[in-house]
């Protein structure tokens, strides 16, 4: 009897196999995409997403009245034309060859009805705040519009880029994956919820039919499991959500078309400017000596960043050049700890000038970061107590201002008035991101100034003032900015990388069916 | 039996009530703010101020305790704060995946540990049972977010016959089942070898034998079904540990399951889902309890719930 049983769990198994194995059914027609993603959208509806590909994917669903392009620049979308009255009042005329996927027209009613539903506190949409400036939403012909501000606010032709819902959409999905319909080149066509979104082809698009059938975004959390499922070729396009180390591997093990293009996504280090020792210029201008940034993205990043001298990257209109940089040099960094008035106790030895702490979130790569960065600090003297912690705890911490450093990234920065939020001395949380307590009096009259001209040259020379400032105070020291890298079978052509890691490309992107 | 079934059912509302209680407090204690989630970057104080309103998040903890009370007794669990759709019915199209995966790993867990425990206690000693116990050990040591990318990479990668990730049909359940029964099995395998030695040694089965019965019989009807008991309640918290969902297995698997999901919740501070979540998995738990109790009655019949 037990010799029989111990063959049993073997046979189980290989039953188990043999009913199993058999080809794996393709669940999409041909001719879809197939990308994958790391985290399943929080939402659809361009009215309350915020999550990065909720955002994303909304995109290829829902037209904006303008669009960025490739080089982040504003390009009218739904809008034929935008004209400005007056620095508190735009006008804008729609196309009139747009319908929603229903077959409805897209008129200045489902605009003004989109901008009034985020506007109503009933709805509680994430971006009402985006539209403080905005007075009201004025119809004054079945496809023209105008706005007006209460004030002159420049940044507010960033919020033109919403997504448009049709009049009388309702405010919560009733059913799975029920979203209002867009004028998008893709339509929904299933949400499976925490496994993936279907897309197909909108054939009545405006601009002109998407050359794919559809697009399956599919949701694969661990990243070593998507690099697997690209190599057995279930996958067709990878955008970031990739582990630096297995870049070199993709390309060399698996002849994936890799890419890594500009980005605008910024890692920075926050410092606590209310610390008694942080407060002090040159103690900040000795980390950012002595942080060997260079190392970081050659050794850590596998070359997916480019070193960052401030918040604006060179791909934003507004960026300023000849700011301050601050190459590695961990001698110069001892010299300006020793004329702050920290010196090493003990040259060489174990004891510190000082010790700080560095907080993180508990992703494995930003620990590896932090990790390096404390063995840089110790090199010239200061101790790095690092502290990481789940996304909650660690964003309600910063937002207290209950930190000595911390490390983090702004994504999707596109109007230079970001540095408002970030540095005038009226941004402490939680009217903004003046996190670390930054206050300059000539920053802020220049902040000002920046939004309340809408004059492009006059903004760019505020804003390159600006930088100026920020590069020599260092509230920031700054890191990198993050690459785009796209993965993709060479048989994925004219898809277009963005710099903020936009996919609005698959609208032109096609399947080819033979390598070229 | 039934008078006892009731008995454990009103024992057991109170236990679910004070799990609900204990999550309440404890998401809503522990630092974060879904408001600040939510909201984003951008948002004034003011708007925060408003949507904390909205939400009723400005309410004193105990108001906000009782309307979650009196809302469940209403059968109303809220609405999700990001996907603002109702939480049953977020919970009920990810329950499924996770009850699918559950089942089978139990399965392969049971048909995996069951005849090499019986094989390993029987020729004891023997290079079976040395064999057994070293894979066992193995099972036990191996964590499932090594074993899954490995059993990926040969079956799915090198030899091309399962599907590396995703839920679909049978062929998608293999390696997350395995993977997680793997494990089980392991603790399994050892815990009944273990009940056999013991009740193998015992006066009856020395009485069985002597009364002429064949191996067989022995084994069978005296000493396994005696050795079952405390198998039954270690398979019944294994498999309610699995009904909460496997995080890592359904991370690396790209399961769609509650696990993952509730974990999600709790990042992002999404208070009415992980009360749906938790709720849920209590009820999964109290369920298996009287699975459990009925089994226990089958397999030990002196066991009375009569009074």
């Amino acid at each position: 009897m037990p010799r029989s049983l111990y063959f049993f769990p073997a046979g189980f198994v290989f039953i188990f196999f043999v009913a199993a194995c058999r080809p794996t059914h393709v669940d999409h027609p041909p001719g879809y995409l197939v990308a994958a993603i790391e985290s399943y959208p929080l939402q659809l509806d361009p009215r309350y997403s915020t999550d990065a590909n909720g955002v994303r994917i909304g995109n290829l669903i829902y037209n904006s009245l303008l669009r960025a392009d490739p080089q982040s620049r504003l390009q009218p979308e739904l809008a034929e034309s935008l004209r400005l009255l007056d620095e508190r009042t735009y006008d804008i005329e729609l196309r009139r060859d747009v319908t929603f996927h229903n077959g409805q027209p897209l008129t200045a009613a489902d605009v003004k009805f989109t901008y009034e539903s985020i506007l109503d506190p009933n709805n509680r949409s994430p971006k009402r705040g985006n539209l403080r400036p905005l007075r009201a939403v004025e119809q004054i012909g079945p496809y023209q519009l105008r706005f007006h501000l209460f004030a002159a606010h420049s940044p507010f032709i960033e919020q033109l880029t919403i997504g448009i819902v049709p009049v009388a959409s309702a405010v919560n999905p009733t059913a799975p994956g029920q979203v209002p319909p867009g004028s998008g080149p893709f339509m929904l066509e299933a949400a499976e919820s925490g496994e993936k979104i279907t897309l197909t082809r909108n054939p009545h698009y405006w601009e002109e039919s998407p050359p794919l059938s559809g697009v399956v975004f599919r949701t694969v959390p661990d990243a070593l499991v998507r690099v697997l499922e690209f190599k057995k070729g279930n996958i067709d396009l990878m955008q970031n959500d990739i582990e630096p180390d297995m870049v070199p591997w993709l390309e060399k093990n698996i002849g994936a078309d890799v890419g890594a293009y500009p980005g605008t996504t910024f890692q920075y280090i926050g410092i606590n400017l209310m610390h008694p020792i942080l407060k002090q210029v040159k103690v900040r201008r000795a980390l950012a000596y002595a942080i060997d940034r260079e190392s970081l993205v050659r050794h850590i990043l596998k070359g997916t960043g480019t070193v960052a001298a401030g918040v604006l990257s060179p791909l934003n209109w507004a960026y300023e050049d000849n700011v301050e940089h601050w190459p590695y040099d961990p001698e110069r960094a001892k010299q300006l700890l020793d004329e702050a008035g920290f010196p090493d106790p003990d040259g060489d030895g174990p004891l510190p000038r000082f010790r700080l702490s560095f907080k993180t979130t508990n992703i494995d790569l930003r620990q590896r970061i932090a990790e390096a960065i404390k063995e840089q600090l110790e090199r010239v003297g200061i101790e790095l107590d690092i502290r990481s912690y789940e996304w909650a705890a660690f964003y309600s911490d910063i937002k207290k201002g209950s930190f000595h450093l911390y490390s983090l990234a702004w994504v999707g920065i596109l109007d230079p008035d970001i540095l408002f939020q970030l540095f005038h001395s009226s941004s402490v949380p939680p009217a903004g991101d003046n996190r670390g307590r930054y206050a300059n009096p000539e920053l802020d009259r220049l902040l000002e100034a920046g939004r309340a001209t809408t004059n492009h040259e006059v903004r760019r020379q505020i804003y390159a003032r600006a930088q100026r400032i920020l590069a020599e105070d260092l509230p920031y020291v700054p890191l990198w900015w993050w690459k785009n890298v796209v993965v993709k079978k060479s048989t994925v052509q004219n898809f277009i990388p963005y710099p903020d890691g936009e996919m609005i490309s698959l609208k032109k992107a096609r399947l080819a069916t033979t390598v070229p | 039996m039934k008078r006892y079934l009731l008995y454990r059912a009103a024992l057991l509302l109170p236990t679910i009530f004070g799990v609900l209680t204990l999550v309440f407090l404890l998401i809503h204690l522990i630092p974060g703010d879904p408001v600040d989630i939510m909201l984003g970057e951008t948002a004034s104080a003011a708007d925060r101020q408003e949507l904390r309103q909205v939400l009723g998040l400005n309410q004193p903890l105990l108001v906000q305790y009782r309307s979650f009370i009196i809302n469940l007794l209403r059968g109303d669990l809220g609405q999700s704060l990001y996907e603002r759709r109702s939480v049953t019915s977020i919970v009920r199209a990810r329950y499924p995946a996770t009850l699918e995966l559950a089942l089978c790993a139990m399965i392969a867990a049971l048909v995996i540990s069951f005849p090499l425990a019986v094989c390993a206690a029987v020729r004891r000693g023997s290079w079976t049972d040395r064999t057994t116990l070293t894979v066992s050990l193995l099972g036990l040591s191996m964590p499932n977010f090594w074993l899954g990318p490995l059993a990926m990479i040969i079956f799915s990668i090198q030899l091309g016959w399962l599907p590396v990730s995703g839920r679909g049909g049978p062929d998608h359940l293999v390696l997350p089942a395995l993977t997680l029964g793997l494990g089980m099995a392991a603790i399994l395998i050892r815990i009944l070898r273990t009940n056999l030695l013991r009740v193998m040694s015992e006066d009856y089965v020395q009485t069985a034998r002597a009364k002429g019965l064949s191996e067989r019989s022995v084994w069978l009807k005296h000493a396994l079904r005696n050795a079952l008991l405390s198998l039954v309640t270690i398979v019944s918290l294994q498999f309610g540990g699995l009904l909460a969902g496997s995080l890592i297995t359904e991370t690396i698997f790209s399961w769609p399951g509650l696990g993952r999901m509730t974990v999600q919740a709790i990042e992002m501070r999404d208070y009415p889902l992980v009360q749906g979540c938790v709720l849920v998995i209590s009820l999964s738990y109290v369920f298996l309890n009287f699975v459990t109790d009925i089994i226990y009655k089958w397999v030990d019949p002196r066991i009375s719930y009569g009074n």
